[in-house]
Order: structure tokens, then sequence, then C-alpha cells
């Protein structure tokens, strides 16, 4: 239509260019939301004692949502009620509801065993089986019943992990023979193998050195597009580097009765939080003059 | 300035006291260790001077009897490896299923899990001869058992339960919970993870603590006396019939008059001895063969 | 390995080569306008830089979540603030052919002269290339060719220093010399685009060496680093 069209010099319009100039914001373009964990008014006590309280959040499908905050402040509590594994620790008592898929994880008819083959968790210590490479992998399936096509399965769980170059040619090695961050991905390798919807992952590199933390970032970036993941930290810049969403918890401290309780305080997209966080805790904590 | 002069000198050896005082005390450990040593090297050679000449076949083969030549010690060793083998099927599956219950199933809380656990460590202290006023008054006969291989076998089984049951525990309790963790977490139920995880992991322990229990055991005398271990048994044991056993007959031997039954004494308590040194020998073996480091 | 920051930085440097992209098409559309005197293709180029203002916005937005989320150092850190720096030229450049857009609409109804159009012409052809060069060495991060800028740069100035002399030369009526007034505003506006992109090029070096230098100091000779005047 005009000479701006037309002009020789120039190349012509590229079609879409309003889409890279969004992409331009220096985020991978998140999948939209879908809420598969909602929780409702979420308390853990231990003995009586509120651990954490009154948390209410959504967490979204294939995203990585991250929890940081001051130690204390209840997050790897509140992580482990995603899989229920706090029903193991005999004074913890949890109230509120999650609802995962529409359906409340703590309901009556809902059996914890099920839950965690659906919902996998990672630890801060790699805990491989004092076992083989291929066993330690193996478990999982072995003990759901999956007895056919078990080579296949381990292959694409040490392949997701991004382990299977490393140890093809020694699964029956000892697991503990591998290093620290192999380890690691050992572990994740282990939750994969069991196909969950979900990982947990409780500080999972802060026992790692530098670059065994990089290799596990950018294993979540790629895990992501499959699973859900959530991740517990202490290093906030891990937070920002990996996390679509961020949730900040602190304590909040009853002089009275001495009690320290975890509670939530900012729940964002992790460029808000770190660039522009509402509450002024918030940025506190990740200007790193809190306390 | 004056800092540095405080410490002048100081690179040269201290004041003299300090050094006597620690040589002294390494000489009063050398001392402590050589008695221990010394005492167990004089009754052992004592012991093989004596009886080494009295260990042939017929000692082995040959029932026991009045002329000391023609006696052996053969129903008592069999009797003792008889008691060994009841005692390995009985006490360690009872004793490691009630340290699993306790480990693993067992709520702290409750009354009965406590009173449970003390009554475990007060078991362990009660003198042997206990259990043999036990054993004589309720097995052989409170429920009529009779003066058998059995009987025998039922009280070492409770004697070494404890000891077992400790072992076992403190084997299970060595498995560090991230391992259980780790296995929740993957969706095995509890019996998966004690099966699958815990007790193979246990396994080494548990067997080290069970053959150290058995090897106590096979050295009881008081027990077996009252339950019927009788000094005179010419025929090999059997399950519900007459038995005797190795330190029973070096006992036996040691009160007739005859200077020869010492010598058969020294050579049964040789071969006691030597079942006892290899059944620890073996429990060490397995024990380091099976170290884990985690 | 840190595949999210390679992925951002990329995106960040590829939107900066778009963004340079619409601000060659706005100075050539600028440059058209003003040899035809086409007042509705004036009006175009003054739309358009609602777009450029955007991308620059993007840039900007992109930036400030990168080095909050991703903490770059060394050459990562480097590249980010040559971008952030190179993001402000380009759309002061923008800007620049949006005035040479507003002065051609102002004049339109006036006389003028084609020597100094044919001028501007070639002048504007040196802007472009200049441009050009700037955005390609960036991207190749080839310092000697960003250098190579200022040689270009001077070209341009002689030209605008020309403009003067003959605007001072020309006769005519109070209109003529209106218009040589506006014009010598044009010259201006093209002068500075060649600065910036001599700017531009010194941001590649600064990327590629670690040491920002300015290639030409006004108030001394050339090649003075600030570190010499300490």
């Amino acid at each position: 239509m005009s000479e701006m069209e037309s002009a020789p010099a120039a190349p012509a319009k590229i079609p879409g260019m309003d889409e890279k100039l969004l992409e331009a914001r220096g985020q991978d373009a998140a999948p939209p939301r879908e809420v598969l964990f909602d929780v409702d008014d979420l308390t853990v006590d231990y003995s009586g004692v509120p651990a954490l309280k009154d948390v209410s959040l959504e967490i979204y499908k294939n995203y990585v949502t991250a929890f940081i905050g001051p130690s204390g402040c209840g997050k790897s509590t509140f992580i482990r009620c995603f899989n229920r594994m706090n029903d193991l620790i005999p004074t913890a008592s949890v109230n509120g509801t999650i609802l995962y898929h529409g359906i409340d994880l703590y309901g009556p008819e809902v059996d914890s065993v099920e839950v965690r083959k659906r919902i996998g968790m990672v630890f801060q210590k790699p805990n491989p089986f004092p076992k083989s490479i291929y066993d330690n992998v193996a478990f999982g399936p072995r003990v759901l019943g999956w007895k056919k096509e078990l080579d296949e399965r381990v292959e694409r769980a040490l392949r997701h992990a991004a382990l299977w170059d490393e140890v093809k040619n020694r699964l029956k090695a000892s697991a503990y023979s591998l290093s620290g961050g192999q380890q690691q991905r050992l572990c994740i390798a282990r939750c994969l193998a069991v196909e969950p919807d979900v990982l947990l992952m409780d500080e999972p590199a802060s026992a790692l050195d530098p670059i065994s933390t990089t290799a596990i970032e950018d294993l979540m970036h790629d895990l992501k597009r499959e699973y859900t993941i959530v991740i517990v930290t202490h290093n906030m810049q891990q937070a920002a580097r990996v996390a679509d969403m961020t949730a900040f918890f602190s304590v909040e401290v009853d002089e009275e009765q001495d009690r320290r309780t975890g509670i939530l305080v900012e729940y964002d997209d992790t460029p808000t939080i770190f660039t522009n966080p509402s509450d002024k805790r918030t940025e506190d904590y990740v200007t790193g003059r809190f306390g | 300035m004056s800092v540095a002069r405080a410490h002048e000198g100081a690179l040269g050896h201290g004041p003299r006291g300090a050094k006597v005082r620690g040589t002294l005390f390494y000489i009063l450990l050398l001392v402590s260790v050589s008695v221990g040593f010394i005492l167990l090297f004089t009754l052992v050679i004592d012991v093989v001077q004596k009886g080494v000449g009295y260990l042939d076949p017929i000692f082995f083969t040959e029932p026991t009897s009045t002329d000391p030549d023609k006696a052996g010690a053969g129903p008592a060793i069999r009797g003792t490896i008889y008691l060994m083998v009841l005692l390995l099927v009985m006490a360690v599956p009872i004793g490691v299923g009630t340290a699993l219950y306790l480990e693993e199933y067992a709520n702290r809380g409750r009354w009965y899990n406590r009173l449970l656990e003390v009554n475990i460590q007060n078991l362990a202290a009660v003198p042997s001869i206990v259990y043999g006023i036990l054993g004589l008054a309720f097995l052989v006969r409170g429920i009529g058992l009779g003066r058998v291989l059995l009987a025998g076998a039922l009280i070492l089984t409770l004697l070494v339960l404890p000891t077992v049951i400790v072992a076992s525990r403190e084997a299970i309790r060595a498995v560090p919970d991230s391992i259980r963790q780790g296995a929740y977490a993957l969706g095995a139920t509890q019996w998966q993870v004690v099966r699958r995880q815990v007790l193979p992991a246990a396994i080494p322990g548990i067997a080290t603590g069970s053959i150290l229990a058995l090897a106590r055991a096979i050295g009881e005398t008081a027990p077996l006396l009252l339950v019927g271990a009788l000094t005179y048994v010419a025929v090999n044991p059997t399950l519900l019939g007459s038995f005797t056993a190795l330190p029973v007959q070096i006992y036996q031997w040691i009160a007739r008059p005859q200077d020869e039954f010492r010598l058969l004494a020294a050579a049964g308590i040789i071969v006691l001895l030597a079942i006892l040194l290899t059944m620890n020998a073996f429990a060490i073996w397995l024990r380091n063969r099976y170290q884990r480091r985690w | 390995m840190r595949v999210t920051l390679q992925e951002e930085l990329d995106q960040l440097e590829a939107a900066l080569q778009e963004e340079g992209a619409l601000v060659l098409r706005a100075l050539r559309g600028c440059l058209n306008a003003l040899s035809q005197s086409d007042v509705e293709l004036a009006d175009e180029v003054i739309a358009f830089d609602d777009e450029i203002d955007e991308a620059y916005l993007a840039i900007e937005e992109g930036i400030q979540s990168l080095l909050a989320r991703q903490t770059p150092v060394a050459v990562d850190l480097r590249l980010v603030l040559a971008i952030l720096h190179n993001n402000l030229h380009l759309e002061r450049m923008a800007d620049y052919c949006v005035t040479i857009a507003k002065l051609t609409k102002l004049v339109r109804d006036v006389p003028h002269d084609d020597t100094l159009l044919e001028g501007f012409e070639e002048m504007g052809q040196r802007a472009e290339e200049m441009v050009h060069v700037a955005l390609d060495s960036f991207r190749d991060r080839n310092a000697a060719r960003a250098e190579s800028l200022v040689d270009l740069d001077e070209l341009i100035d002689r030209a605008n220093r020309r403009v003067v002399g003959h605007v001072l030369s020309l006769g005519g009526g109070a209109d003529l010399r209106e218009w040589g007034l506006r014009m010598i505003i044009v010259s201006r506006c093209l002068e500075r685009i060649g600065d910036h992109a001599v700017d531009i090029g010194e941001q590649t070096a600064y990327l590629v060496s670690g040491e920002f230098r300015e290639f030409t100091d006004a108030s001394h000779g050339p090649g003075t680093t600030p570190r010499d005047l300490r």
C-alpha cells in the first residue's frame, strides 16, 4: 500500500512480529495457566503447635513453581503435604484441603500410596538405594507390578534424567560409585520411572557443586514440558533462574507463646517477585535486607 | 610485643610434668591390655597342653564311659550342634520379627509397646539359671515335655532372644531413614519398604548379631543342667529324647576323681573353644564383608 | 549449560536486530518523503514510530527481567549492557527520523533547492550504510569493522558543515531562506543519526574487549580513552 512497505533497503514486514516482540520480554512463552493443585487454608501442626498456617494458592500444570523463604518458614513442611509424606510423621496433622484434579488429597477415600505414585519426590541429600544403578531405577516399576519392558523403562527414565550416556555401560555398578550430582540425577530418574504427573523437589541442588547444580537446573527446564515441578529452595537466585511462579514464605513470631509459624506472604510470577514485588517483606528478602 | 615474649622458647619442649604424666598414662594402658591378654593366653596354653593328647577319633564319636581311655564326647558334640541348629531356626525368626515390629510398626506412644521394650531390656539381664528353673517348672514338668532336647532348645531360645532382638534392632536402626523416605516417596507400601529395602540392608547386621548371640548360648551350662542334660548319655540325642551338651559333659568330667578325666575335660574345652572361635570369626568376617558406608 | 539464559540472550539480541530493521525502514521512508515532498509518506513514518517505541519498551522490560532473574556476569553482562545502550541509540535514531518527517510536512508548500536535496539523499545513504555496518558488526562481534564507522561518520560530518555554507549562499526570498533554516535541522538530524551509529560501534568494541573507549572524543584527539584522562 504505502511506500513504507515497498522500501527496497529494508526487509518486508514480517508477519507475527508482535509475537516475537513478546518473546523478547525474556520469558519462555509460558503455557496458559491450568490449575493442577488448589490449596485452600492449609495448616500443619506438629503436636498441636502450628508450623505453617492459612496457606492458599494454586499450582499450575507444566510450570516450575518455587517456594522460597528463610529457614523455619515451613516450606519443606508445605511441599511434603503434596505427596502426603507428612503422614509418616506421627505428630504431624494437616488441616485444610489440597485439590488435585479436583479431588481432595486428604479426603477419606484417598490412599496415600496411590498419591505418591503420581506425585514423586526428590530429596535434598541424594538417597540412592544400596543397590545397583539398574535396580535403583527399576525399584519403582517393580513395586508397582510393572514387570514387563523393565529394561526399556529404565533406559527411558535415565535418558529423561540426562544420565543415560554416563551410565549405560555400567548399569550393574553400585549406585554409590556415582558422583553427588549423578546420584541426584539417579534419584530423579528413579522418580521418573513410575511416570508421575508431578515432581516435588526439596532443595534438590543444595548438596551439590555449582556445575551439578546448573545441570539439574537445565534438566528442570527440559522436564517441565512433560511434568509439573514444584521446588523448595533456600537459594533465591536459583528460584529466579528456574521458576515460572514463586511463592515467598516468611515466619510469624508470637512472642508471648514463643512460637514461630510459617505463613505465605506473596505468590506471583517470578519476574514480578524479583523486579517489583507487592509486599515489602518480599522485597526485603529478595534484596537480602531481611532480618 | 609482650605477647611474643610470652611464647618465647615455646617451640622447644613443654613443662616436664605434663610429659611424664602422658607417658605414665600410656604405660597404664599397656598394662591393662597385657593383663587380659596374658591371662587368656596362659589359660589357653594350659588347656591345649593338657587336652591335645586326647583329641582322637574316639573322642569325637564315642560316648562317655567310666574308663577314661574309652571315653568320648560324641553325643555331647552332637547335642551341642543340634541345639545350635534349633536355636537358629527358632530364635532368629522370632527375634528379627520382634525387632521389625518394634522398629517399623509399633507406635511408641502406646503403653503396651513401651512395656514390651522395657521387658526386653530386663530379660537380657536375667541370670541364666533362672531360665533353667523356668524351663524345669513350665516345660519339663508343667506341660510335661520331659527332659528332652526340645526343652533345652526352647530355654536357650528364651535366653538368647533378647540379644538377638537388640542386635537386630541396631541393624534395622542403622538403615538410614532417607532410604525409607525414598522408597515411600515412590509409592511403596510399608510392607514393600520393609521387605525390599530395610530388611535386605539390615541382614548383615542381623546375621552378625545372631551368630554372636548363638556363640554365647553354646557355652551355657546351668539352664541345660536343670532342664535335664543328663550326665550319662550313651545314645545320640534326638528331638524328643534325652540329650547332653558339651559344656555339661565337661562339667561332669571335671567332677570325676580320676586325673585322666580332667585331661578329657581339657580336650572338651578345646573343642568348645574351637567352635566358639570359628563362629566369632565368621561373624566378624560377615560384618567386614558387608559393612556399608552410607 | 544455562539453557534459559542463553535462549533469553539470543531472544534479546534478535529483538534488537529487528528494532534495527525497523529503524532502517523509518530512515528510508523519511528520506524518500523528504526528496519527494511526500506528506502522506511523512505521516506514515510518524505513525510507524509507535512500533519502534513498542520494540524499545519490550527490550527494556526484557533486560530488567533478565538482570533480576539470571544475574549474568562477564561477557553475558556486557552483552546485556550493550543491548541496553544500543536500544536507546536506535530509539533516538527513530526519533530523528520522525523529526525529519515532521520538517518535511512543515515545508511542503515552500520552494526548495534540488542540489541540497540531492546532497541530503547522499547523506541519507551514508547514514543508512552506517546503521547497517553498526548492526552487522554488533551481530558479528567485529570490533575492527565497528571502528570503521568513525571514517564514515567523518564524511557525514563534513557534508553537514557544507550544508550550512550552502544555505547561507542561497539567494531567493524569505521562503527559500526559511526552507534553508529548516534544512539545517534536517542535516543536523542526519549527522546525529550517524553519531548514534558510531555509539553502537563503541558498544561492540566494549563487548569484545571489556573496556569502554570512545572512538573519538569531541574535546580531545581521536583514540583517547577516559583512562588516559585520569
